[in-house]
């Protein structure tokens, strides 16, 4: 009579068993089957294609200097070309506008104007020179910064004399400090979103 | 005595008159798990209503045998009731295991007896009372126990086991019978388990356990959970820390309930937070861990047979160092440089980016039946759901969008056949099948760092373990696995060509994208590996273990399909899709010496890895974020050999000294240039004083000296600062200083009831606040390790 009981119970169990293996099977069978399409792929949204410097002379508008720099992966990881066009001349004046593109969106994504500027309390553009003769001011109407710096989109640069040499724009990207009390400007921490030398860079 | 002879003749009188009745039994009666042998235990002979009892070695004798049938019901005080019978042809011997319910339940009460997994290879077991001290750590921590078992850190939360200088795909991770399924290739993806879950841990150096899998190159780390009792009874186990260092806390709670019918049901539950942490010298921003577990357990368990569902379900979210975060090689160099990190803010809980989010379930249901004779069946399936959501620095509305979001979901089946009827002859053979699916969401926005794919994995296996006589036990293992990866990969054509793979695989584009190109991977690899040893017992104090291992292990997915920056590292890092499989030879030694007063374990290995993954720096790109390293993962021929040594010795009964020494040498041996990441020497000198008189007092003073690796691969490259046209030295390779610290540990447990116990522990970290950076830690180049740091733990078993 217990065996009885004893191989009941033990039948029981493995048929509960059997159907719940069953059950585990099915659901299995579901889940592998759920996502046989092709991947969609991953166009990189964060990414600056294009960074252009445009130096206007002040005084006559047809006189400009184009420092170009384009990655079509990305500044951040593809390899980047650099593009001078034109020469800075000794004892101008020259107002810098600053364009950041994704071209690999289309129509091409604003990246300054769309996120940079909006979150311009986390950014901070530095500028060096190395061989050039060049001071620069933070324009009065820049946009404010981190820690009541100017951003640095707006400024105004003198080619001092002539010379050759390099020209470098940083990007900086939640910066523990930054000051800009010397023009150029300098920051600590954060990282670098991107960090572009222009060499060769002339002023006749 | 007379009537029991009247009985035997009487007996042989049914059975037939021509019969001899002259034979033997000789039985033994040994616990069906350690083999002790049980004295005392009454053994009824059913056919001839006679009663015998077993003597101090289990041993029993029944003289007069007839031929023919003998039943034998077997009952101990603690033990299910046995009952076998043989076929008496002659004079016959057996050994009998009974089901020792009361030595069980000593183990769980008092101390965990050793109960190895493997014969011959070298097994350290990590108890339940040493578990619990680590129950605010990660399983990374509490490994460490182990000579010769190191860590490799990303912070101080994310704490992945390195055993004999490997780690990552090479360590194996058994969660309760199940295998762990975390993307666990990621040098920064540390094990997803709750230690609290485990009632023992067994740490198997090299890959001699070969019924979990053959392609554990460094090791095999095996949970399991506490033992279930067949009694009715109801217990529970809380405990409650608080830690000074991340103003840290955490409580667990686990409750058993279990019925002398062997059904038992367990909850447990871990909940554990800590803030920034902080170094000697300044507070280590974002550096917060928050952590939820959930597990539950029922089932039946008798002898006979028993089946279980267990669920387990844990969610971290880990802050990674602020200061680790870079954007360029620059931003790296600065951060040497300054030898302090770049971010410092006041103390707080909240966890930003950078940071991991990381969700794993764990089901399974298994199912065992023992047949007399036989030996013991047990299927098995299990279910595991990873999700990793990995947090970068970023702008704009992508802030809360993770940059990295996979989801890997693992479907296991199991079945396995263990033929223990006769305990010097043991056979096991066992097939598994495996389904997993690895799934990266696109709305990250940013390409995917290891594709979407299909894997299918089928193994067989088959161990045996022969006991020649009372000194020498050999084993001996083969397996075979299949394993086969199905990819949809997407490559950037620029990368495509610069790989060459343009030429090689042509033929599994399946689609072309302006800048993008998917394909269609499909791999498959055939894995043999196998295992033998010897165990002898030189006599009571000497024994000698001895152990081959062949392992191999397929590529996994990111040393075959990484392409692309790793932020954290400040490199590119580019698989291989040519990869072969990675083969191992392991021989290792180990001798030990037990007498009452010293101990002596030393265990030696050598493991030859032939084709094996490493990554090494091999070009630059030159980015808009200024030149970046290449690193490739590369084959080779490497070779590792070390030695772990723990000495124990008993100065009185009260006082105690324990070393435990680790040495360990890895080559590259075709550059002839030192492996990355070999642990340096480390010697730990402990001191403990115990008196158990006084509510089971100890205290423990223990050194810990890590020497400085000075054997490192030169990686270190010089970039060009474009502006000043200078070369800038990026030292990435050499590593820190030696250190030494100190920790002091006691505890003492107080009876409250006779059921209730209170342990009271009082730990010291680090006791003089040392700054020192650590090799194994990724993080090294940013912020030294943690300052000093008091807990006080509170353990209430009721």
């Amino acid at each position: 009579m217990k065996i009885n009981n004893q191989n009941l119970k033990n039948m029981k169990t493995t048929k509960f068993f059997v159907k719940a293996l069953l059950c585990l099977a099915l659901v299995t069978s579901f889940t592998s089957c759920s996502d046989d399409d092709d991947p969609a792929p991953v166009n990189e949204e964060e990414i600056i294609t294009t960074l252009t410097l445009t130096f206007v002379n002040n005084a006559n508008p047809l006189d400009f200097v184009v420092l170009n720099s384009f990655a079509a992966d990305g500044l951040e990881d593809g390899m980047s070309t650099e593009t001078i066009t034109g020469n800075f001349t000794a004892g101008v004046t020259y107002s810098l506008s600053l364009g950041l593109l994704n071209t690999s969106e289309n129509p091409a994504e604003d990246v300054l104007n769309g996120d940079i500027i909006p979150e311009a309390d986390e950014h901070f553009f530095a500028y060096a020179v190395n061989g050039l003769d060049m001071t620069m001011t933070r324009d009065a109407d820049d946009v404010p910064g981190p820690d009541g710096s100017n951003l640095g989109v707006n400024t105004t640069w003198v080619a001092n004399s002539a010379g050759t040499g390099n020209l470098q724009i940083r990007l900086i990207h939640e910066p523990t400090s930054v000051d800009d009390s010397n023009e150029f400007g300098s920051a600590t921490g954060g990282s670098e979103d991107f960090n572009i030398t222009f060499t060769g860079v002339v002023i006749n | 005595m007379k009537l029991s002879a009247l009985f035997v003749t009487l007996f042989c009188f049914q059975i037939g008159f021509t019969q001899k009745c002259d034979s033997v039994f000789l039985g033994e009666i040994r616990d069906f798990h350690d083999n002790t042998p049980i004295v005392g235990a009454t053994v009824y002979i059913q056919n001839l209503n006679k009663y015998v009892a077993s003597d101090n070695n289990g041993k029993f004798k029944i003289e007069n045998l007839c031929k023919g049938q003998i039943i034998l019901v077997i009952s101990h005080i603690g033990c299910e009731t046995k009952t076998v019978s043989y076929m008496i042809e002659g004079d016959l011997f057996k050994s009998i295991s009974l089901e020792h319910h009361i030595e069980e339940l000593n183990e769980v009460a008092l101390r965990a007896k050793e109960n190895k997994t493997t014969q011959t290879a070298q097994e350290t077991i990590i108890k339940t009372d040493v578990l619990e001290r680590y129950s605010s750590l990660s399983l990374g921590d509490a490994l460490k126990e182990v000579p010769g078992v190191s860590s490799i850190n990303t912070g101080n939360t994310i704490v992945k086991p390195l055993i004999n200088g490997l780690h990552s795909s090479r360590i194996l991770i058994m969660n309760n019978g199940v295998r762990q399924q975390d993307q666990e290739w990621g040098i920064e993806h540390a094990p997803n388990i709750d230690i609290n879950n485990a009632g023992q841990i067994s740490v198997i150096k090299g890959s001699g356990a070969l019924a979990y899998g053959g392609d554990a190159v460094g090791g095999v780390v095996v949970l399991k959970p506490g033992r279930i009792i067949n009694k009715d009874t109801l217990y529970g186990r809380t405990i409650l820390g608080g830690h000074t260092n991340g103003r840290g806390y955490n409580i667990t709670s686990t409750l058993t309930k279990n019925y002398s019918s062997g059904w038992f049901a367990q909850l447990q539950a871990s909940y554990k937070r800590n803030g920034d942490f902080r170094a000697p010298d300044y507070n280590l921003t974002n550096t917060g861990l928050d952590s939820k577990g959930f597990s539950t357990r029922l089932g039946k368990r008798n002898f006979e047979s028993g089946f279980e569902f267990y669920y387990s379900y844990l969610n971290n979210e880990i802050g990674i160092l602020g200061a680790s975060h870079i954007g360029s090689v620059f931003d790296i160099e600065r951060a040497i440089n300054s030898g302090q990190p770049l971010l410092i803010e006041d103390f707080s809980y909240d966890i930003n980016a950078p940071k991991q989010d990381i969700t794993h379930h764990l089901a399974k249901a298994n199912y065992y039946r023992r047949f007399q004779g036989f030996g013991k069946v047990s299927v098995q399936y299990d279910y595991q759901y990873n999700q990793r959501l990995e947090f970068d620095v970023r702008i704009g509305d992508r802030r809360n969008i993770p940059a990295i979001d996979l989801t890997l979901q693992t479907h296991s089946l199991l079945a396995d056949a263990s033929l223990d009827s006769n305990l010097e002859r043991k056979y096991n053979f066992g097939i598994m099948g495996r389904y997993q699916n690895n799934f990266a969401d696109p709305d990250t926005g940013v390409r995917r760092l290891i594709p979407d794919y299909d894997k299918y994995d089928f193994g067989i296996y088959g161990t045996t373990e022969w006991q020649l006589n009372d000194d020498l036990i050999l084993d001996a293992g083969v397996r075979y696995d299949f394993s086969r990866i199905d990819a949809k990969k997407f490559y950037l054509i620029s990368r495509w060509e610069e790989r060459g793979y343009d030429e090689d695989f042509s033929d599994i584009i399946i689609e072309e994208l302006p800048t993008q190109l998917l394909t269609n991977p499909v791999f498959n690899y055939h894995n043999f590996s196998a295992s033998a040893g010897a165990k002898l017992d030189l006599d009571n104090y000497n024994q000698i273990l001895f152990n081959y291992s062949l392992a191999s292990r397929p590529p996994n997915p990111s040393e075959l399909f990484s392409d692309g920056l790793h932020h954290s590292a400040a490199r590119f890092e580019l698989g291989d899709l040519r990869f072969g499989k990675e083969v191992s030879n392991r021989v290792s030694l180990t001798y030990s010496y037990n007498s009452t007063r010293f101990r002596l374990l030393s265990e030696v290995f050598y493991n030859r890895i032939n084709n094996f993954i490493y990554l090494r720096p091999f070009d630059f790109v030159l980015t808009g974020r200024g030149p970046f390293p290449i690193w490739e993962y590369q084959q080779t021929d490497a070779q590792l050999y070390g030695i772990d040594l723990t000495v124990t010795y008993d100065i009185t009964d009260a006082w105690q000294f324990q070393n435990k020494s680790s040495l360990t040498k890895g080559y590259d041996k075709e550059t002839d240039l030192p492996l990355i990441d070999i642990p340096p020497f480390s010697t730990i000198n402990q001191i403990r004083y115990t008196n158990s008189k006084w509510n089971n007092f100890s205290a423990s003073l223990k050194s810990e000296w890590v020497f400085e690796q000075n054997e490192f691969p030169d990686f270190n490259f010089e970039v060009e600062d474009e502006l000043s046209g200078e070369m800038v030295l990026l030292d990435i390779s050499t590593p820190p200083p030696a250190y030494h610290l100190l920790h002091f540990y006691s505890e003492a447990t107080f009876d409250l009831s006779e059921k209730t116990k209170l342990n009271v522990s009082l730990s010291v970290n680090n006791i003089f606040d040392t700054s020192y950076r650590n090799y194994l830690n990724r993080l090294r180049f940013f912020a030294d390790e943690l300052g000093r740091n008091i807990s006080l733990q509170i353990q209430l078993n009721y």
